[in-house]
């Protein structure tokens, strides 16, 4: 559990080199949900791989195509509106190997611009550039740049006609469902390891004190604010406090961790001179919009059983009335 | 150090959600709005800077270089800045020091967020340290109705005068032909609306929107052969203050306060009240316009209820603020700062149509992002310090 040791935070160093630190770190995740705009020139490329079309965008001031179909051109920033078919088939410009496989920047012909794809049935040693590749298509087609599998060397030569017009467009398909997921390795630091340490070890909340302005910090850390000088004592606070501020969430939202209505808080320890984000619970909400003010006394009530070493060993703080 | 004017302003049509345009699309309509009204194209400009939230909205990383195109930003110089709810203004802080600083002559800022794509409160939650507080997070809102809860019990800023805000601030919006909400609501309205993170209710918060805003920004040099009207930058600055520092002030905003005394010094404004013929403030909930009304020393500490309840921030008052209906008639989280500043250019120029504030000469533009955090002023003005 302990998140510190500070007798071995000394950098270990090789030569120019450090190894990663193996102490443990603090899992986060964030995933979010979105439904990504793809825009107008975009919205017809995609369309148009399930007609097996590959679509481009012409520049009218420079005349270049640009692939996939672009709204604007790279290269004068004109907006490209016409929309133009590439053939399917072109030439290798250059490929590289990733964890993926093997990946290519294919000239299709016709097009003033490579498309990255990737490069199928084939390792570095087969491939060169100049080489022709074609298409493959997926089998389905699901309104996304996958709907080609890949390319693969081919021996078809170029077509004689490289660009002819889109007709018959297809509906565009104008949102892309798409979901990013982060894994973080956040590192605690000796200041949030020895606090989380102790806060799994004793239920203690620790803070730092700051020599010039002798406020208490919490949570810990290296240099005071708003003085600019580094912090020295490590000084415990209680689990009692002050709110601060307080309201009341009714708010439904993606990635929300509390079933609402409850009541967010941000509380000032007894000892510290910092806020404490968390909950008020013990307390219903009608109740709390008459009783609860900013300055009314909170104690904090743990939770049973084991702790883990995150402000969650807390399960809220309760209000503390005088009568 | 040069003056620097805003020489061209464009806004696209903002929505709730635009899916006729990618990010890059929607970009380019603002800037194809403000190249037009300066009567300007890409060659003539010199540089380019982004301003738009954090990247989680749009799930894309460094906008910038994909935005690249868009912008006709090939082989100029192209940053991106990004400062929360200000970000806007911080960008055309970037361009105005560009341009002042005698690097290049006429600059294009374009700020931007299309908050449609994706789940925004979570987004905005995940501004809190991971260690300490996100697990309890409510966007930016749980944490804006706690301290308005607050100034309630120590400054007067009650529910019904936040209401005041809501209901003149969805008037003006009526005129602002940008504005996508466009519904007059009562008092009644905003305080029976549902809570939401109470004392924040539905009516006291601005909508989500897609849109963009884009500035030209000229020096003295470059002016005369653009425009006869330039809206000359007269002072700008932002400034931020540490989040969880001891004893951190929350009723008033301190660096809201540092950023307005070095701005009204360069531009020589003793009397705020008095000297300005309408401001442009970036209300992310109704309370903020409340709280900002003393910040910006419109009136004294405690009395913003008093001063919504006077009439005096109305269009026919002596100090209307956020003629176009500020945030609540259109909130692309990442333009709304550059837009209040556009606004402003719009009125000292005697452009702002229907919104237009008679004879208005001088212009107050306020911002702020972060957790309250980061605030910045600027003032517009037809005359020159």
């Amino acid at each position: 559990m302990d998140r510190t040791t500070s007798a071995s935070m000394e950098m270990r160093s090789e030569g120019l080199g450090t190894t990663p630190s193996e102490h443990p770190a603090f899992a986060g995740r964030i995933e979010l949900p979105y439904k990504l705009t793809t825009g107008r020139a975009a919205s017809v490329f995609l369309a148009e791989l399930a007609s097996r079309r590959i679509v481009g965008s012409r520049c009218p001031s420079c005349a270049r195509v640009l692939v996939p179909a672009q709204d604007f051109c790279a290269e004068c920033g004109t907006a490209a509106e016409e929309l133009v078919v590439v053939a399917s088939a072109g030439s290798l410009s250059g490929f590289t190997e990733t964890a993926a496989g093997v990946l290519g920047l294919i000239r299709l012909d016709g097009a003033s611009t490579d498309l990255v794809h990737r490069i199928l049935d084939a390792g570095l040693a087969d491939l060169q550039v100049g080489q022709r590749v074609a298409a493959r298509w997926a089998e389905e087609a699901q309104g996304s740049v996958l709907d080609i599998v890949g390319f693969a060397a081919d021996d078809a030569p170029a077509a004689s006609e490289e660009v002819r017009p889109l007709s018959d467009p297809s509906d565009p398909v104008i949102e892309q469902p798409y979901r990013l997921r982060l894994d973080y390795q956040h590192a605690y630091g000796p200041y949030y390891g020895r606090l989380f340490d102790e806060i799994a070890t004793s239920r203690r909340i620790q803070g730092v004190r700051c020599p010039r302005c002798e406020c208490v910090l919490v949570p810990p850390r290296e240099y005071c604010d708003t003085c600019f000088v580094r912090t020295a004592e490590w000084v415990d606070v209680a689990d009692t406090g002050v709110i601060k501020a307080f309201s009341i969430i009714h708010l439904e939202f993606v990635g929300q961790v509390r079933e609402p209505p409850y009541i967010y808080a941000e509380i000032v320890l007894d000892g510290a001179a910092t806020r404490l984000i968390h909950t008020v619970g013990g307390i219903e909400v009608e109740e709390a919009m008459e009783r609860l003010h900013p300055g009314t006394a909170v104690r904090a009530v743990w939770k049973d059983g084991e702790p883990v070493g995150t402000l969650e060993d807390i399960v809220y703080f309760e209000p503390v009335f005088d009568d | 150090m040069r003056d620097v004017a805003i020489v061209g302003t464009g806004q696209t049509k903002h929505a709730r959600r635009r899916t006729d345009v990618s990010q890059a699309g929607l970009v380019r309509e603002a800037v194809d709005a403000a190249l037009e009204d300066a009567c300007l194209t890409f060659a003539d400009i010199d540089s380019v800077v982004v301003a738009s939230g954090p990247a989680l909205f749009g799930a894309v990383n460094q906008p910038e270089k994909w935005l690249v195109d868009a912008l006709g930003g090939h082989m100029k110089p192209v940053v991106r800045i990004t400062s929360g709810g200000g970000t806007g203004l911080a960008g055309a802080l970037a361009a105005m020091n560009q341009v002042s600083s005698g690097f290049v002559e006429r600059v294009l800022v374009v700020a931007y967020d299309k908050l449609s794509e994706g789940a925004l409160q979570y987004q905005i939650s995940t501004l809190y340290d991971p260690f300490w507080g996100r697990e309890f997070a409510v966007g930016i809102m749980g944490f804006a109705a706690a301290y308005w809860r607050a100034r309630i019990d120590a400054l007067g800023h009650t529910e019904e005068a936040a209401a005041l805000v809501s209901v003149k601030n969805h008037r003006n919006a009526m005129r602002n032909p940008y504005a996508h909400v466009k519904k007059e609501v009562t008092v009644e309205d905003v305080l029976a609306s549902r809570p939401l993170a109470w004392p924040i209710k539905l009516l006291d918060v601005p909508p989500i929107s897609d849109g963009a805003c884009a500035v030209i920004l000229a020096s003295e040099d470059a002016v005369p052969s653009i425009t006869s009207t330039p809206a000359w930058i007269r002072g700008m600055a932002y400034y931020g203050e540490a989040d969880n520092a001891a004893n951190r002030f929350m009723l008033q905003s301190v660096p809201l306060q540092l950023a307005a005394q070095r701005v009204y010094k360069r531009a020589g404004i003793v009397n705020p009240r008095r000297q300005f013929d309408v401001a442009e403030l970036q209300e992310p909930y109704t309370n903020f316009e409340l709280s900002y009304y003393e910040g910006l020393g419109l009136c004294r500490s405690g009395e913003a209820a008093d001063l919504i309840a006077s009439g005096a921030t109305e269009m026919e008052g002596d100090i209307p603020c956020n003629p176009s209906g500020g945030c609540m008639g259109a909130n692309p989280i990442g333009a709304t700062a550059l837009i209040r500043l556009a606004e402003a250019a719009l009125q000292v120029t005697d452009k702002a149509g229907e919104r237009q504030v008679p004879g208005a000469r001088t212009a107050l533009v306020q911002a702020g992002g972060g957790w309250a955090n980061l605030r910045g002023v600027a003032v517009v003005g037809a005359d020159r310090n």
